[in-house]
């Protein structure tokens, strides 16, 4: 082939692009090398202070000992009670959009507000919560939390519900429909059904992302120096007691603020882990 | 033009001796189809005798699973779809906007090109219908899953896994699974769309005999784009092109000696 | 039972009707009724929306009517004379997501096409897989790994260096100006880009496999090397989608909370200095508003949130709509 011969101008592109192969795999590597490091540290430090008081004591005066069993019970609390707030909501909404609604024009403003509300800062949905419930009721409380927390696992919810539900073929609701079956039953049995696992992830995808929630907490459900099971009182959160520890000059506090942390780290990424066998598997079938 | 050809029929079709006299189950009248502005049925006119197989072929595009689909409304599902004209079902006009859609789908049976087996097992598949609608015991419903799987010529093959997943089965089991489960709820008229271009000569030779038992309890329209299926399978054939229907006739007839040009090329394989 | 005495079995369709009309009824008002509660519900996904806005009006009313347009240029802050102005928190925000993506947006491009192009097949998921759990990890991980780990180490090693560096250089002397307090906008700006990456390299990389492999296939058929693909076929096919993704990453950075508050120092100044602190709109609300004692300190701090409000809601639709113009371009 004359003509394509190894000129300099080509020697220039070849060397361009190596270049930009290494600053590529540089980033990759810098990138990674940052959030490893991250992850590292959060363990090393945590679990310093990991011992079974972590999760039988309430959290200490500072100088004292103690552990964190109010934060964790009120998170869970909190946690629990916002997914069963918010995910039929969410569920109901996005059954609307990609059943009953699917091509109409209030769908597609509820799909393009809902991802609005997908990435909102979260203290902003603090803050609404607080003049709606606790400025009206005139203390913070543990229900002001829940209402917080499910406003941001609606649309985690109603996005996945819509997408899965999208995935079901249409054969099959078809086939459901030719035999008499009404709309609200064939979405009931063949539709969520068929969905079914990736509903499920959506849930769990909403659980890791309010489990590290702080700010929508903030002034909601406060804190709790102590154990309770008030959901009409303050609460106590694992987010907000790592908060208030970690920028507190304590030593013993600083150091529960870095167990608290790895809990929930640990917490969030298992809920992904799982998640993502639960459509890999889907996927199989 | 398609009714001229059809009184044609009417007139001409010397009734078999020993066969009773046809009756229509269902009556196409005037029938045309829009999708959005788009006209893709044009004044349609066809009968489907009771207990007789009608088979509609033609190139593909040509409006035949449209028309299909418009005698169980399952066009319904869709927005911007719409029909005008008269489909009569035993007299009544079910294009009536008081029509209930759901038992009209439960008199009016369809299969589909793919097969759809519900994500449930194989019993479940064919009793999710038959539940919906009748309250029987644990028996009887039994026995009428034994029924359907026995008319679809799945019994043998499916009777021991019958806990299995509807997804368990091949393909073409899945077809007469989805047939099954069609004639479960008791229909009276079955809707054939291309049952067998998705399955292999082996189930499909199943699924032809099955439409020649069917069709003593049935009446049974199918859609098929393979002209030997039409003439082995079919009591009538209607030949439709571009959204009209060219020519409606007993399978003999109109195979060897069509009346339109149009239908003659056809055949012949000069297009489509 | 053999097929043909199956067949003759009586096979007149007796239905009950009058269980039949009833279900049929049953069958309809199950339909209205579902229907009713699935659009209540995606109704209430706008009513949250205006319920939001309503609020964050309504609570800054008082700020409004005290200090007017003023609110956005005045620089004090003072609870005890109330005096407040949100320029500080306004700038702090503004600039910290700008540093976050003006370091992150390359790295995270980077990673992408690192991940599309180089990786080996075998690795492409485990690491893509890592990104991806590791954009779950909740901001206030990073808030306390930035006040204890990155904060000590920037003022100890590398924030000396730049003020040593840049003092005789005549604009970067005023940027980069002492003292090292280890906490301070950079130290923000930086934490927010570390978190902000895996976030857009997912949506990057997501993005870069839309690409139909037979376009790139073509150019590495006529010779084109590895960057020329990338450059001049991955990168204006995926052009609308980059641009959205770094705007979703954007928006993100504007509203972090718990990453920033640890480390920005809280101070509401404005100084050339990007080491110095300052604070962002999100973490003085986080700072302040419980012990925000007074009508007016209270109603500064929720006219803070809606203007945060806005300004993420505006960036955020615009990276919708450019997600949406990319589907719309792949015929999805």
């Amino acid at each position: 082939m004359a003509g394509i011969a190894a000129t300099p101008r080509y020697h220039r592109r070849r060397w361009r692009s190596h270049l930009a192969t290494a600053l590529s795999i540089g980033a990759a590597g810098f990138g990674l090398t940052w959030l490893v490091l991250i992850l590292l540290v959060l363990v090393v430090k945590g679990v310093g202070g990991l011992s079974p008081s972590v999760f039988t004591e309430m959290t200490p005066p500072p100088g004292g000992a103690g552990g964190l069993l109010n934060p964790i019970m009120g998170s869970l609390m909190l946690t629990v009670l916002a997914v069963l707030l918010g995910t039929p909501l969410g569920m109901l909404a996005g059954t609307y959009m990609a059943e009953y609604g699917r091509y109409s024009k209030l769908t597609m403003v509820v799909r393009f507000i809902n991802d609005i509300l997908l990435s909102a800062p979260s203290i902003v949905i603090g803050l609404f919560v607080y003049e709606i419930m606790v400025a009206r009721m005139g203390h913070f409380s543990g229900w002001a939390g829940v209402v917080a927390l499910a406003i941001i696992v609606i649309p985690v919810v109603v996005r996945t519900t819509e997408d899965m539900l999208l995935l079901v073929p249409t054969a099959l609701r078809e086939a459901s429909a030719a035999l008499g079956v009404p709309q609200w039953l064939v979405i009931r049995h063949i539709s969520y059904r068929a969905a079914r696992a990736g509903i499920i992830t959506g849930v769990l995808l909403a659980i890791a992302r309010i489990t590290g929630e702080t700010a929508p907490l903030l002034f909601t459900a406060l804190n709790n120096q102590f154990f309770s099971w008030n959901m009409n009182a303050p609460m106590a959160s694992l987010p907000v007691v790592i908060f208030q520890f970690a920028l507190s000059p304590y030593e013993d506090w600083q150091q529960l603020a870095w167990t608290g942390a790895l809990l929930i780290t640990a917490t969030v990424l298992g809920l992904s882990i799982i998640a993502r066998m639960l459509t890999s598997k889907k996927v199989l079938t | 033009m398609s009714l001229a050809i059809h009184t044609d029929i009417k007139e001409q079709a010397p009734a078999p001796v020993d066969a009773p006299a046809l009756e229509a189950k269902v009556s196409v009248r005037r029938l045309s189809f829009y999708y959005g502005a788009y006209r893709a049925l044009a004044d349609n006119n066809v009968e489907l005798y009771k207990n007789k197989v009608t088979a509609f072929i033609g190139p593909s595009g040509c409006g035949k699973s449209t028309l299909l689909r418009i005698i169980n409304r399952i066009y319904d599902l869709y927005p911007n779809q719409r029909a005008e004209g008269e489909v009569l079902l035993d007299g009544e006009n079910i294009l009536r906007p008081k029509q209930d859609l759901n038992l009209l789908r439960a008199k009016v049976g369809m299969v589909f090109q793919k097969p759809t087996p519900f994500p449930m097992t194989i019993y479940d598949n064919i009793a999710f219908g038959v539940r919906l609608y009748e309250q029987l015991s644990k028996a009887d419903l039994d026995a009428r899953v034994e029924e359907a799987l026995r008319r679809a010529a799945l019994w043998d093959e499916a009777k021991d896994k019958l806990n299995a997943s509807g997804l368990s089965l091949s393909g073409g089991q899945q077809q007469r699974l989805c047939i099954a489960r069609t004639i479960a709820i008791k229909p009276e008229v079955i809707l054939l769309d291309e049952p067998c271009s998705a399955l292999d000569p082996i189930s499909t030779a199943k699924i032809e005999e099955l439409i020649d038992v069917l069709k003593r309890d049935y009446t049974i329209a199918i859609v098929t784009h393979n002209m030997q299926q039409a003439a082995r399978t079919s009591d009538f054939t209607a030949f439709m092109y571009l959204g009209e229907l060219i020519e409606v006739d007993e399978t003999t007839r109109i195979f060897t000696n069509p009346k339109q040009q149009r239908t003659q090329d056809y055949i012949t394989g000069r297009f489509g | 039972m053999t097929g043909a005495a199956v067949a003759g079995r009586n096979l007149t369709l007796v239905h009950d009707e009058g269980r039949r009309a009833k279900t049929l009824r049953r069958f309809h008002l199950g339909d209205l009724a579902f229907k009713s509660i699935t659009q209540i519900s995606a109704l209430t996904v706008l009513v949250l929306l205006a319920g939001v806005m309503l609020s964050l009006v309504l609570g800054s009313l008082p700020t409004w009517r005290a200090f007017g347009f003023s609110f956005f240029t005045s620089e004090s802050w003072n609870p005890v004379t109330e005096k407040f102005g949100a320029l500080p928190a306004i700038y702090g925000t503004l600039l910290t997501s700008f540093i976050a993506m003006l370091i992150g947006v390359p790295i995270s491009l980077g990673i992408a096409i690192f991940l599309t192009e180089i990786c080996p097949q075998g690795l492409r998921r485990t690491i893509g897989t890592a990104i991806e759990l590791l954009a779950g990890i909740p901001s206030i991980i990073y808030g306390i790994w930035g006040l204890f780990v990155f904060a000590p180490w920037f003022q100890v090693h590398v924030q000396p260096f730049f003020i040593d560096t840049f003092a005789n250089i005549p604009v970067l002397n005023q940027l980069f100006a002492g003292p090292p307090y280890g906490i301070g906008m950079l130290t923000a700006g930086l934490i927010l880009a570390i978190m902000v990456l895996p976030f857009i390299t997912s949506i990057t990389r997501e993005v870069f496999e839309t690409v139909p492999p037979v376009l790139k296939e073509a150019a590495y058929g006529i010779g084109c090397t590895r960057w020329e693909v990338v450059r001049r076929v991955v990168i204006p096919f995926t052009r609308v989608g980059i641009i959205g993704g770094v705007m979703l990453g954007l928006g993100r950075a504007l509203g972090e909370t718990m990453a920033v508050t640890f480390v920005i120092g809280n101070a509401h100044r404005i100084v050339p200095s990007i080491l110095a602190p300052g604070t962002t709109i999100s973490a003085s609300i986080a700072n302040e508003f419980t012990e925000a004692v007074g009508d007016l300190y209270t109603s500064s701090l929720v006219a803070l949130g809606l203007i945060l409000f806005l300004i993420t809601f505006v960036v955020l639709a615009a990276a919708r709509l450019m997600l949406m113009r990319m589907a719309q371009k792949e015929g999805r």
